[in-house]
C-alpha cells in the first residue's frame, strides 16, 4: 500500500466488521488524506459502503452488525464511548445513493438541519441561499423555494439532499454511489458540485462507475472482498496497478 | 369460453359485488333517515326525556356520548400512537416483542362484551371507579388501544426508512427524527385507524352496559363519577324493554339518526385534519 503523506483527516486502524457471524470487513487500514475527493471502488458485496458507513457510524442502525478497530478522526477514534453520535453525524455528512428528500419544501429540507441545531432564526435564510448557490440549485429553484422538494428532478433531488448536508457546516461528506440513480447530464453537475466541494470537505465517494472515479478523485482504494487490495492516488491505480486484481478490475476482467 | 366473454362476466360480477355493498349502506341509511327525520328539531336534541322516555327528547344520552369519544379517545390516542413508536422505531425483535404484538393482535379481535365484564371487574369494582363515566371511557379506550396502535404501526411502517436515515445523517437525534420526519409522514394514517375508532366507541353498546350506562336519567352527568345515559344504550333500551316499543318508534329511530350524524360528523372532521396534514407533506 503505498503511502500518502498528506495531512489525514480520516485514520482508519486494524478495522474488521461483522454482520452476524459473517464477516465484512477484514483489517482495513488508511488513511484518507484531508481535502481532497477519495474513491471506494470494487465490484458488489466487496464491502466499499459498509466501509463508508463506518465513517459516520451509519452501521449503529443495524443491529447485528459488530465493529472492531478504530477511525480517527481528527486524531480522536469515534468509537470510543465517550464519542457524542450526534455531534459525530453533524461533522461527517452523508449522501445516499437514492435521493432522499424530506416530503417538505424546498426551503424546509435545507432549513431542517440548522433549526434543529438551533441556529437563530434570522440566520436560516441566508444558510439555505447560500448552500443551494453553493450545491449549483440556486439558478433553478430560487422561484420555488416553498414548492415541494418532490416535484423536483432526480438531479436536483440530489443536489438538494447535497445543499440540505451542506447546512449543518459539516467537515466530511460521505458520498454513497450518488449518481447511480441519475441520468447523464444530472451526474454531469453531481461530479462538476463535488470537485467544487472538495476546496472546503474531505470528500469520501462510493462509486461502481469506474469512469467517474477517473475524474474525480485525488485517491483511489480498490475494495475486495472485504479488504482494501490497493490504496494510492488515482492516476497510479488506474494507469500504473502495482496489484494484479487491480488490474483485472479496472480493466473490466471481472467484477 | 371464449376469453373475453369470461373477461366481461368477471367485470360484471365484480360490479354486481360492488352494487349489492353500496345498495345495502344507501337503504340503511336512507331508512333511517326517513323513519328518523320526522321526530328531528332542536327540542328532540335539547331536552330531557319524558313520561318513562316516550316523549322527550334524547340531550343527556346525547352529552354522555360525547364525553364517552371525548375521554376515551384522549386515552386511548397519546397511549397507542406512542406504544406504536415504541415498538416500531425502539423495540428490537425478540420473543418479548413478538409476544406483545401477538396480544395485541389478539385483543383486537376479542368480542367487545369480555371488555364490558374485565371493565366492570377492574375499573367498577376493584379501583372503585363505581358504575360511571370514567369507567366506561377507559373501558371503551381498552377497546380501541388495539386498533389504534395498529394503525400507528402500519402508519409507521410506510415511513421510507431513507428519510430517518437523511436526518440521523444530519447529526439530528433519534426521537427529534421521529417527531419532526417520521410521525408527520405518518399522520395522515394514524388518523385514519383515529377515525375508525371513534365510530366504535360512540356505538359500542354491551361495554358501557356493564361499567356505567343508566336505564334512564332525568339530568346531566355531575361529574366523571356519575352514571350517564348513551345514544347506543339508550336506543337499546327503548326497543327492548319499554312497556310498548311501538310507542318509541320515532324516537328510536331518532336516536339512530342523531348516532349516526354524530359519527359521520367527528369523521367528517377527522378526515379534513388528514387531509390538512396530506397537503402540508406535499403528496
Amino acid at each position: 500500500m503505498s503511502e500518502i503523506n498528506n495531512f489525514a483527516d480520516i485514520e482508519v486502524e486494524d478495522l474488521n466488521l461483522w454482520y452476524g457471524s459473517n464477516q465484512a470487513l477484514q483489517d482495513i487500514n488508511i488513511k484518507i488524506p484531508s481535502k481532497s475527493v477519495t474513491a471506494l471502488i470494487g465490484p458488489s458485496g466487496c464491502g466499499k459502503s459498509t466501509f463508508l458507513r463506518c465513517i459516520n457510524r451509519m452501521n449503529d442502525l443495524i443491529k447485528v452488525c459488530h465493529i472492531e478497530g478504530r477511525v480517527k478522526i481528527d486524531n480522536k477514534n469515534i468509537y470510543d464511548e465517550d464519542v457524542d453520535v450526534v455531534e459525530l453525524r453533524k461533522k461527517v455528512g452523508m449522501v445516499f445513493q437514492k435521493p432522499n428528500p424530506f416530503p417538505m419544501s424546498v426551503f424546509d429540507n435545507i432549513a431542517y438541519g440548522p433549526k434543529i441545531h438551533k441556529v437563530p432564526k434570522k440566520d436560516i435564510k441566508g444558510i439555505v441561499d447560500k448552500t443551494l448557490q453553493d450545491s449549483a440549485l440556486y439558478g433553478e429553484v430560487s422561484d420555488r423555494l416553498d414548492s415541494s422538494a418532490l416535484d423536483l428532478s432526480g438531479g436536483q433531488q440530489q443536489r438538494l439532499c447535497i445543499a440540505r448536508t451542506m447546512a449543518v457546516e459539516p467537515e466530511i461528506i460521505l458520498f454513497d454511489e450518488p449518481c447511480s440513480a441519475l441520468d447523464p447530464i444530472s451526474t454531469n453537475k453531481i461530479e462538476d458540485l463535488i470537485l467544487e466541494l472538495k476546496k472546503d470537505y474531505t470528500i469520501v465517494i462510493v462509486t461502481h462507475n469506474m469512469q467517474q472515479a477517473a475524474r474525480i478523485s485525488d485517491y483511489t482504494a480498490f475494495f475486495l472482498m472485504g479488504k482494501i487490495i490497493e490504496f494510492g492516488e488515482t492516476n497510479q491505480i488506474f494507469e500504473n496497478p502495482k496489484e494484479k486484481r487491480t488490474e483485472d478490475y479496472i480493466t473490466g476482467r471481472f467484477g | 369460453m371464449d376469453p373475453r366473454t369470461t373477461e366481461k362476466l368477471a367485470f360484471c360480477f365484480l360490479r354486481a359485488c360492488i352494487w349489492i355493498v353500496v345498495a345495502f349502506v344507501a337503504i340503511l341509511i336512507l331508512y333511517i333517515v326517513i323513519q328518523g327525520y320526522s321526530i328531528m328539531s332542536w327540542e328532540f336534541l335539547t331536552e330531557m326525556p319524558r313520561n318513562r322516555m316516550t316523549e322527550g327528547g334524547i340531550y343527556p344520552a346525547l352529552m354522555g356520548t360525547a364525553y364517552l369519544v371525548g375521554i376515551s379517545m384522549a386515552v386511548a390516542i397519546p397511549l397507542g400512537v406512542l406504544s406504536a413508536i415504541y415498538l416500531n422505531e425502539y423495540a428490537k425483535e425478540s420473543r418479548s416483542t413478538w409476544i406483545i404484538e401477538m396480544a395485541i393482535n389478539n385483543l383486537a379481535g376479542t368480542p367487545s362484551v369480555v371488555f364490558g365484564l374485565f371493565g366492570l371487574a377492574l375499573f367498577v369494582k376493584y379501583l372503585a371507579f363505581k358504575p360511571s363515566i370514567i369507567s366506561a371511557s377507559l373501558t371503551l379506550s381498552l377497546l380501541i388501544l388495539p386498533v389504534v396502535i395498529r394503525a400507528s404501526k402500519e402508519a409507521l411502517i410506510t415511513v421510507p426508512q431513507e428519510h430517518r436515515e437523511a436526518s440521523l445523517a444530519l447529526g439530528v437525534t433519534k426521537w427529534k427524527t421521529i417527531s419532526s420526519i417520521v410521525l408527520p409522514e405518518a399522520l395522515p394514517g394514524i388518523v385514519t385507524g383515529i377515525i375508525l375508532s371513534i365510530g366504535r366507541v360512540a356505538g359500542e353498546t354491551a361495554p358501557i352496559m356493564f361499567t356505567g350506562a343508566a336505564f334512564f336519567l332525568p339530568r346531566l352527568p355531575e361529574s366523571v363519577f356519575s352514571q350517564f345515559m348513551a345514544l347506543p344504550y339508550h336506543l337499546f333500551i327503548l326497543a327492548t324493554s319499554g312497556l310498548n316499543p311501538m310507542e318509541t318508534r320515532p324516537i328510536q329511530y331518532g336516536t339512530a339518526l342523531v348516532l349516526l350524524i354524530l359519527v359521520l360528523l367527528i369523521n367528517s372532521i377527522a378526515i379534513i385534519i388528514r387531509k390538512h396534514y396530506r397537503k402540508k407533506l406535499h403528496r
